[in-house]
């Protein structure tokens, strides 16, 4: 690597660790004088340490904006590239692109084709969804024979037979209710604190300029 | 708790993340050690998808699903790329370049990024692919299992953030006999891809998995940091239960409450042992 490549690695990494710090403080200490009540121009003080995030979140939601430019350019790329070799499927996409542009620009921005073919394939597929779901659950104990399959599996029955409204399955009911409230509810938890954590710790290496991003 | 006060705890928490980060990475860096991939989580059969993808000339097909650089889940996508960039340089002597597909338009350049640090062949970059993701991702999903049939991966890496669209994902991977590994920072997402995928990987081990396949000590530093916070929560929470339990019990009972936490730090002793 030459010294002029290590150099931009270098002043990268600087930007980001200098952007990443100053909106940082800016989110936790920036829009609230009771954090420096002491201080005679709290309120404005505290209203000029916001304005760093502010302009921040405004640059990531115009740059969020444009990125679809780079989604949309990056789709008819690929889909090219398929159609030079004849895949039939490409074709059809690319003619669909062409043709929902068209139509939303000569029936002056009507998006009743997305309505009338978007929706009820979405909704065709979250359909497809509960079988292939049901199917997997099934599964499941052919993927995992060990003692965390079967209580899987278990926890699923008896969720599923509690959610049915039959008379005399209440007991399973009552087992249900309980499942859901106390042990997948204590699982679930664990789990978000888990990613909880991992979020800070992966934005900490981000924020020091220490993710590979920025180390060329 | 007030705002003010709640503030102050999470400079604090951020600010003693640094210094374990940093304090990590220095004393780790003497000791750099991989951890053995045999007794990784999830990644038992990776080599054998990576040997098939060299053998049989098939791509690798990695996914963020809907993580993107411009969301909440920024996080995410951070992680899922250095764990992406590992798995691609295990897999640098095929011919086919992997794919790398992604919901979210603002992530389309750091999958292009992953591929360019990851990937020495040619190809490149037709290999990062956006699929709009649609109001409940299953246009995402149905663009997927259409490009499994063009590309004909070996094997599928989900990596990211997914819900219930990954059900059809594995699905299809699972009837066109391609193997498959997932986790997902959605709970929805995570119980499907425990219930279907042939591999998973569970809640934090999200953000630790780069560490497993990692040769770098910076790596295994970050994830150290990680569990040390967590068995700090687990330790307060159990502490909390205790202290609790004792006050409802009586102060006869406290010799009770030493002898459960001398049991519940054994266990901890032991899981940690064991890992």
């Amino acid at each position: 690597m030459s010294r002029s490549q290590r150099l931009g690695i270098a002043f990268s990494a600087f930007i980001a660790f200098a952007v990443g710090v100053i909106t940082t403080l800016s989110l936790l200490l920036g829009g609230r004088p009771e954090l420096y009540a002491d201080f005679a121009g709290a309120p404005v003080f505290a209203r000029l340490m916001s304005l760093p995030a502010a302009i921040m979140v405004r640059l990531v939601a115009i740059t969020a904006a444009v990125t679809i430019v780079i989604g949309i350019s990056n789709l008819l790329y690929v889909h090219m590239g398929r159609v030079v070799r004849g895949a039939f499927f490409s074709i059809v996409m690319i003619a669909s692109f062409a043709l929902t542009i068209w139509w939303y620009w000569s029936k002056q921005g009507d998006t009743s084709l997305l309505a009338a073919v978007q929706v009820p394939i979405e909704s065709a597929l979250a359909a497809l969804l509960f079988l292939s779901m049901v199917q997997g659950g099934a599964r499941v104990l052919a993927k995992r024979a060990d003692i965390w399959g079967a209580l899987f599996v278990t926890v699923l029955v008896v969720v599923l037979l509690g959610s049915l409204p039959i008379e005399s399955l209440a007991p399973v009911r009552a087992w249900s209710d309980w499942l859901m409230e106390i042990p997948v509810s204590a699982g679930a938890r664990a789990i978000l604190l888990g990613i909880a954590l991992g979020t800070v710790v992966t934005g900490v290496r981000v924020l020091l300029g220490q993710d590979r991003s920025y180390r060329g | 708790m007030d705002d003010s006060t709640l503030q102050v705890y999470v400079i604090l928490f951020v600010m003693i993340t640094v210094v374990l980060v940093y304090s990590a990475r220095y004393f780790l860096a003497r000791r750099a050690r991989r951890l053995s991939q045999g007794r990784a989580p999830g990644f038992r059969r990776l080599s054998g998808w990576l040997g098939e993808a060299i053998e049989a000339g098939r791509p690798l097909h990695l996914s963020f699903g809907s993580a993107g650089i411009d969301r909440e889940n920024a996080a995410v996508a951070a992680a899922e790329a250095e764990l992406f960039y590992h798995i691609i340089k295990a897999a640098g002597s095929g011919d086919v370049a992997p794919v790398i597909s992604t919901s979210s338009s603002a992530t389309v350049p750091l999958c292009q990024d992953t591929i360019r640090r990851a990937w020495d062949g040619e190809d490149r970059r037709a290999r990062a692919q956006w699929f709009p993701g649609g109001a409940r991702s299953m246009a995402f999903a149905a663009g997927l299992t259409a490009t499994m049939g063009v590309e004909e991966p070996s094997a599928h890496i989900l990596a990211g953030s997914f819900g219930p669209e990954l059900a059809l994902i594995l699905d299809s991977a699972d009837r066109q006999g391609q193997g498959s590994f997932a986790v997902s920072d959605q709970l929805e997402g995570q119980a499907i891809a425990f219930a279907m995928a042939d591999e998973v990987l569970i809640g934090e081990q999200l953000f630790s998995a780069a560490a497993w396949l990692s040769h770098e000590s910076t790596a295994r530093a970050d994830a150290s940091v990680q569990d040390i916070w967590r068995g700090l929560l687990i330790a307060l929470m159990a502490v909390l239960v205790l202290i609790n339990v004792a006050g409802q019990l009586g102060i006869a009972s406290w010799s009770l409450v030493v002898v459960a936490a001398l049991a519940l730090a054994f266990i901890g002793v032991v899981i940690v042992r064991r890992r």
